[in-house]
């Protein structure tokens, strides 16, 4: 009995695994949502970390480094996003779609040089713990740094949201830019901000898929987890913690249902893979149907244009 | 505490509008100043400059001497000028108390002793931890008198305070304001509502077209006198004489009338019936958010409910959508003239064909007809004075109230036998107001019908054969007009009840 214990250990490790570029990527884009800006440029800011980070680690062979660049790129490449939506004034929509095209584009480009090369071993904590504590030892232990800090990172943005001035600052421009400029808040600094740092979060989501969960440079490696990021977003009704829950139910479908694919159960592969997405959109619409609680949440200037009176 | 303001010779010229020509004024504290004039005399662009919303052209401002330079509202909070917007600059998702903490640099449990006291001190009855969207219209203002009171105001500026606070609400804020201004905060009320100058203010300074026409102190002064300063001109008053309708033939009728919305903005509508005789006008008051966009969108088919029965012309129209409605002769007129009746994007003829694309001959085989369109526009250009004969003209360029007359007119020249409007001459000068009023009149003498839904008493008074009251949803009784007294509607707009 003892072997299906630790399998069953072994798998929640996994799915953990699994859904720490969604947490990642959501939380960021979550803060940005947060302050009325709908970035829709999620998927190619974080295949832009990807390639990024791949890319740093093989020039400098330096992994912190290339962990750093990674979300330094994202967040270069948001900058285009704030300069056009923020300072030119443009559809929040479109200018997110082009951003993720620019994206997927650029990063194929970059890329070519370094398809096939090997990645780096990223170093993991407390390794000797997952082999020495039964079923406990591979959830909780022997993971990179980087998915501590995606399990946390929920918890810390609910707490920033809730509890913090600047939390506060940033919910009240995406309550009303109107209002929070009448009251001398200066909204394009807040949503310069959040753009930002959604940026270097998904940068940091990228970067996550191509030095840990599979060390390699693949084109279009992200594979749509930034839709489904930015899906988790609006589901989980801007709530962090229902981003967590979320994440952790797509990534713990995906992982399931591969593993009844390989037992072969009779049911069609093509609903099997679609599982995931079905799911999590049930069980958050599910848990979110609070109508009052999900307008509270909302931020109600999502995705509309602001401009100063002079 | 002395505080003296002084507004010198400030300009602000927006693109086609002089909105503030050389304005000069003093103000002293311990007064409470009236600043007069109609919608677009120049008033909020002065007080926005006053509060460092919006940058002057030219011109300075001095406070107890002092040139102080208003670039960015933390200017005007620095210099303790505090200001009350017509639309409340609240945050509606957040707390009470979030909204007063968020520019405050006070720690939290201090603020919390502080607003406490302010609530104590002026009587205001406000729970801190519920979201603001909850709260009313009235309770929404105080909590943005308060986040002005946190910071020792010296000056204190209402824009247009009453426009949605009922009688009583009313009351209570002009003794919260003649207490503050003994207690030596200057007091600036920016209104265009005579009756509240005379009652709550010591002086007036009247606007007109960007320049200060007049100050003087309210002791001088009578409704006319001031009426008369703010239009520049006499002002005849239109009045409907009073029908009987006994009997009359039943044009509408409206039977168990409920409205459910999950949404909380929206309000539930509670078991409506009312009729309508024919020629008869029945005016709808109420304060703004009490079921008034809900009813109006149920008349008009933009919703459709439930188990109601609306009986038109002896003919069931509930389930019918706007257009099928249009068919049977009913008209609509709704509230938002931007967003609702036109699209302010569309040339003039555009817009005029959007509501007549089945009825008329405006299309044939699925193409445009646009002659016909233009000749059309320009009868309903000519018929209701709107001030331009271009039918090419973009919506957007003609100002509210010849935007209004067009849309009332494309309404109305199709002869319908019920029109249904939702304050249909909100922020309109008096020039237009009176305009639409004798046209909604005319109406009611050719022996079509009306139902005006608005929250302005005076127009309801002038309109109307009997008058009810919505409020949160419920119908009060229906009154015959000559009755009527805007004193008993306050009563009823309040919740209270008469007789």
């Amino acid at each position: 009995m003892s072997f299906d214990i630790n399998f069953i250990g072994i798998l929640i490790g996994a799915i953990m695994a699994s859904s720490v570029p969604l947490i990642l990527a959501a939380c960021g884009e979550l803060i940005t949502e947060r302050s009325g800006v709908l970035n829709l440029g999620v998927e190619g800011m974080m295949i832009i970390g990807a390639i990024s980070g791949f890319a740093l680690m093989v020039v400098t062979d330096n992994l912190f480094l290339a962990v750093m660049g990674s979300m330094l790129s994202g967040l270069i490449i948001s900058i285009i996003f704030a300069l056009l939506t923020q300072s030119l004034l443009t559809n929040h929509v479109a200018t997110g779609l082009a951003l993720t095209i620019f994206g997927i584009g650029m990063s194929a480009m970059i890329g070519k040089n370094f398809v096939g090369i090997p990645g780096k071993e990223f170093p993991l904590l407390f390794v000797s713990l997952k082999e020495s504590v039964p079923f406990f030892g591979p959830i909780f232990f022997g993971h990179s740094i980087i998915l501590y800090f995606a399990f946390l990172l929920p918890f810390l943005t609910n707490y920033f949201l809730k509890n913090t001035k600047v939390g506060l600052i940033v919910r009240a421009v995406g309550d009303s830019p109107t209002s929070a400029s009448n009251q001398g808040i200066n909204v394009l600094l807040v949503r310069y901000s959040c753009i930002l740092y959604g940026g270097a979060m998904c940068g940091l989501a990228g970067a996550y898929l191509s030095l840990i969960y599979t060390p390699q440079w693949i084109e279009n490696m992200t594979g749509g987890r930034g839709w489904i990021a930015l899906a988790l977003v609006v589901f989980a009704t801007w709530s962090p913690i229902k981003v967590l829950i979320g994440a952790l139910i797509f990534g713990g479908i995906t992982i399931l249902q591969l593993h009844m694919q390989a037992v072969g159960l009779r049911i069609p592969v093509q609903l099997l893979s679609a599982l995931p997405y079905i799911m999590t959109i049930i069980v958050l619409v599910v848990i979110s149907r609070d109508s009052r609680k999900i307008k509270l949440n909302t931020p109600t200037s999502l995705g509309q244009i602001f401009y100063k009176e002079k | 505490m002395n505080t003296k303001l002084i507004i010198s010779k400030i300009s602000k010229i927006y693109p086609g509008c002089i909105a503030n020509d050389k304005v000069s004024l003093e103000f002293g504290s311990g007064k409470i100043y009236a600043l007069l004039g109609e919608n677009g005399a120049g008033k909020s662009t002065l007080v926005k400059i006053l509060s460092g919303v919006v940058k002057p052209d030219e011109g300075e401002v001095f406070l107890n001497n002092e040139n102080i330079k208003l670039n960015s509202p933390l200017d005007a909070k620095k210099n303790n000028i505090g200001m009350v917007f017509q639309h409340f600059n609240l945050f509606e998702t957040l707390s009470v108390f979030e909204n007063l903490s968020i520019d405050s640099s006070k720690k939290n449990e201090e603020l919390r002793l502080l607003v406490n006291d302010i609530l104590k001190k002026y009587n205001f009855k406000i729970d801190l931890d519920i979201p603001v969207l909850n709260l009313s219209a009235g309770q929404k203002q105080k909590v943005e008198i308060i986040r002005c009171l946190i910071r020792n105001p010296k000056v204190l500026i209402m824009d247009e305070p009453t426009s949605v606070l009922t009688e009583q609400e009313t009351e209570d804020l002009f003794v919260s304001l003649k207490k503050f201004s003994k207690e030596g905060i200057l007091i600036i009320y920016i209104t265009h509502k005579l009756k509240e100058v005379l009652s709550l203010c010591d002086e007036v300074a009247v606007m007109r077209k960007g320049k200060v026409v007049s100050v003087s102190n309210t002791k001088e002064e009578r409704i006319e006198s001031l009426a008369n300063k703010m239009v520049g001109e006499n002002l005849s008053s239109v009045k409907k004489k009073i029908n009987n309708f006994k009997n009359s033939e039943e044009i509408l009728k409206i039977s168990n009338l409920n409205f459910t919305s999950d949404d909380p903005y929206e309000t539930n509508l509670i078991n409506l019936n009312f009729s309508l005789k024919k020629g008869e006008c029945l005016g709808i008051a109420g304060i703004s958010g009490n079921g008034q966009s809900e009813l109006f969108q149920i008349l008009s088919g933009e919703i459709i409910t439930e188990n109601t029965s609306i009986m038109f012309r002896q003919k069931e129209i509930s389930k019918l959508n706007p257009r099928e409605r249009r068919e049977y002769l009913m008209a609509f007129s709704p509230e938002d003239r931007i967003s609702q009746a036109a699209v302010p994007e569309l040339k003039i003829y555009e817009n005029v064909a959007l509501n007549n694309f089945k009825s008329s001959n405006f299309f044939e085989k699925g193409l445009v007809n646009e002659k016909k369109i233009k000749e059309h526009s320009k009868k309903i250009l000519s018929n209701f004075s709107v001030n331009t004969d271009n039918v090419e003209l973009k919506s957007q360029f003609l100002s509210g109230g010849n935007l209004q007359k067009l849309i009332i007119g494309r309404e109305l020249i199709t002869s319908p036998e019920l029109l249904v409007c939702f304050n249909p001459t909100w922020g309109l000068d008096v020039g237009a107001i009176n305009y639409i009023h004798e046209t909604l009149i005319n109406i009611n003498e050719q022996g079509k019908s009306s139902i005006v839904i608005s929250t302005d008493n005076d127009e309801l008074l002038r309109l109307s054969d009997r008058i009810c009251v919505i409020y949160k949803g419920k119908l009060s009784k229906i009154m015959d007009a000559n009755t009527v007294t805007p004193e008993k509607l306050g009563v009823l707009m309040g919740g209270g009840s008469i007789d």
